[in-house]
């Protein structure tokens, strides 16, 4: 068992550094380390306007949605290498020429992903804060009592993600089933029974009354939930000769509007048939929001009048630019390589699917403001998100091409996309916290998006492509 | 006869490595060229130099008059490639690809195409069934559809029979020998020395991203030599340079 865990931390490193550059790959949790470090200085000052206790909701929160992207990544390793590297194949699926059962080696696979991302995300950071912590006014034990309770956060995510995927591969109707439960049972106790919401997130919990039982209760509920995950595991069954109708054809026409039909259909088929279009709205999308929904509601009382729904359509246009790597996940330059196809109209075509799947965060951004009582800022809401949603996936084809998923681990391009990113995120909240008219201003965005773009195209067909 | 593909000093660096260097070769109309070399030889980067897939870091190389680092796209649309691995989009059926393919070509009649391949290569019975779950064998067959579907005039091939059953080599062998009776040229890139002594008019050998010897398959059978023996002494002689 130690030999694969060993040998699997190491496919998982130059699976990175393959994709990253090994350097950039390193420096990652460098930066993290840094930004943990230099941040802590800035919480005296945070604490003047928002309570501790929201503070750590958030970070904590940060952490439950790191483990969530991190085991959703990890169950679509295998396509997604194999798209991009050509055949490539994953330790994770290797029980057919190895000796051990597909329940063994997800196990793991599971322990390889939490040790990996433990000492690539969770320490660093919460190193940086210890570090911090003496000129900062904090305690070394509250200090470690956060590495702890940032560390349990993420392997709730992780592990939920997986409990979450195994239900769905045993039956999408249980999966929904069990989700329409839980937030029933939620609701219920939380707006008629009282109960604090922090209770249903153990290490929240914790982390406001560190007790050995609000420890064990955290463990036990993880342990709970990383054993169903193992025991409903069932491995994807390949080479089926299941027929499907031609559904390439039909899109096709229907889409002739567009200026790529035959790419258009193809991705949305793509994106259907590989489930990422139920799977990724469900994992990387709803669920997400609606824990930021969920969190960002504190902030409620420390916002100017109407600016939790701004607050609320960036965040949500951040992570609907994300429907970028959706669509190129899946995808590179090699299907396209025997083709008279450039690479500018490859992110052509994602970009034309990606405009298509927003959509999603229009319904959403809606429902959240009409079930919030601001249905009067709808319209400037909507256009804030969808305008930071094509700006932020402008950046990403200027910085990454058909490569979004760079942007996650390479130093030098995170930078870079976190200052453009942030200097639009800080004008444009602050003009809709002044007046929610003002977000309409954001259509601007549309310009230096459509730059971004043309620049990016131009930049990205005149390199070899990536991975191949 | 008019030359379809002229390379002069081509070369392909990664960092410190030469994967090619400083190849030169020319193919003529009606030619079933054959690029023959070991593993890691170079032919496949040659190929993928030579259909603009990646920019050489020296030399120049036209196709069908086509520069190929300054119209790759338009030379990627005048041939047919089969590329070194077979990558049809895992969740298009085999008749939606060839569907891709056609609308991306803006092929006529791609529907009474396409049936001609599944007939001819005999996979009729996969139309409907998405890429992911071929057999390599039946991908290859796919592969091998999409390059000639719209009867190109020159088709840079790689290894284009790796994967077939002996009876499937035989059809398409003699696919091959046919097509560029008709002044189509093809240019194969192989290890299957015995392949392209049958069916090829002339070759060149690679080894180490060099190019070792260009002649006809006829001057060599004229001097009563075989071109698996003369490779092998080629390359052996190479190993010791």
């Amino acid at each position: 068992m130690f030999e694969l865990f060993t040998a699997m931390v190491k496919e998982e490193w130059r699976m990175h550094s393959t994709m990253f550059g090994s350097l950039s790959f390193a420096l990652f949790p460098v930066m993290i380390f840094g930004i943990a470090f230099m941040g802590a200085f800035l919480l005296p000052l945070l604490r003047t306007t928002l309570p501790a206790g929201n503070l750590s909701l958030i970070i904590h929160a940060n952490f439950l949605l790191l483990g969530f992207m991190v085991g959703a990544f990890g169950l679509l390793g295998n396509e997604v290498m194999n798209r991009r590297f050509g055949q490539a194949s994953l330790l994770a699926y290797s029980a057919r020429s190895l000796p051990l059962s597909e329940a063994h080696i997800f196990f793991v696979f599971v322990v390889k992903d939490v040790v990996y991302y433990f000492f690539l995300w969770v320490f660093p950071f919460g190193f940086g804060y210890i570090l911090a912590s003496p000129f900062i006014g904090a305690t070394l034990p509250s200090a470690l009592l956060l590495l702890l309770t940032l560390t349990l956060s993420f392997l709730y995510g992780l592990c939920t993600v997986f409990f979450l995927s195994a239900l769905y591969a045993r039956s999408r109707i249980l999966l929904f089933a069990a989700l329409l439960l839980l937030g029933a049972a939620w609701g219920f106790a939380v707006l008629f029974l009282s109960i604090n919401p922090a209770h249903f997130f153990p290490p929240m919990l914790l982390f406001l009354a560190f007790s050995w039982t609000n420890l064990l209760l955290s463990l036990v509920v993880l342990s709970v939930l990383f054993a169903l995950s193992v025991f409903l595991f069932s491995p994807e069954q390949t080479g089926s000769a299941k027929e499907f109708h031609d559904a390439f054809a039909p899109l096709e026409q229907r889409f002739a509007f567009l200026p790529d039909p035959p790419l258009a259909a193809k991705d949305l088929i793509d994106l259907y048939r590989s489930g990422s279009a139920i799977g990724q709205t469900l994992f990387s999308f709803l669920i997400p929001l609606a824990v930021i929904w969920f969190f960002l509601s504190f902030l409620g009382p420390y916002l100017p009048p109407h600016g939790l729904i701004f607050l609320f359509a960036i965040v949500t246009g951040v992570i609907a630019s994300t429907m970028y790597t959706w669509v190129t996940m899946f995808d590179s330059f090699g299907p396209y390589a025997c083709l008279p196809v450039a690479v500018s109209r490859i992110i052509s075509g994602k970009l034309t699917t990606f405009a298509l799947l927003q959509i999603v965060p229009v319904l959403f951004i809606a429902a959240v403001a009409l079930l919030s009582g601001e249905a009067a800022n709808l319209v400037p809401a909507v256009v804030l998100c969808l305008a930071v949603s094509f700006y932020a996936a402008g950046v990403m084809v200027w910085l990454t091409g058909l490569s979004p998923n760079v942007l996650v681990y390479d130093v030098k391009v995170l930078a870079v996309y976190l200052v453009l990113i942030g200097i639009v995120l800080t004008i444009f909240s602050a003009l809709a916290f002044e007046n929610p008219l003002y977000a309409l201003f954001s259509a601007l965005l549309f310009l230096p998006a459509w730059l971004f773009v043309r620049r990016g195209k131009a930049r990205w067909d005149a390199v070899d492509p990536s991975g191949f | 006869m008019t030359t379809i593909l002229d390379a002069q000093g081509l070369s392909k660096n990664y960092g410190d490595v030469a994967a090619v260097d400083n190849v030169s070769i020319s193919v003529k109309e009606g030619a079933l060229f054959g690029l023959l070399g070991p593993n890691g030889s170079g032919k496949t980067t040659m190929i993928k130099m030579l259909t603009g897939q990646v920019r050489p870091t020296g030399g120049s190389a036209t196709v069908l008059g086509l520069d190929v680092t300054k119209d790759p796209v338009g030379v990627r649309d005048r041939v047919g490639i089969i590329p070194e691995q077979e990558t049809p989009p895992s969740f298009l059926t085999s008749m939606e690809y060839l569907r891709f393919v056609g609308a991306v070509r803006k092929i006529a009649g791609i529907e009474e195409k396409a049936d001609w391949w599944f007939d001819f290569l005999e996979f009729r019975d996969k139309r409907n069934v998405l890429c992911k779950d071929l057999s390599r064998g039946t991908r290859q067959k796919l592969m091998f559809a999409q390059a000639f579907i719209h009867e190109p005039a020159l088709a840079l091939i790689d290894e284009p029979l790796i994967n077939f059953d002996p009876i499937m080599q035989d059809v398409v062998k003699e696919y091959l020998a046919g097509y560029v009776k008709n002044s189509r040229t093809i240019f194969l890139s192989t290890h299957i020395l015995e392949v392209a002594e049958e069916i090829c008019s002339e070759f060149a050998i690679l080894h180490k991203g060099r190019l070792l010897h260009t002649g006809t398959v006829a001057e060599l059978t004229g001097r009563g030599e075989h071109l698996p023996q003369f490779f092998l002494s080629l390359v052996r002689k190479g190993n010791h340079v």
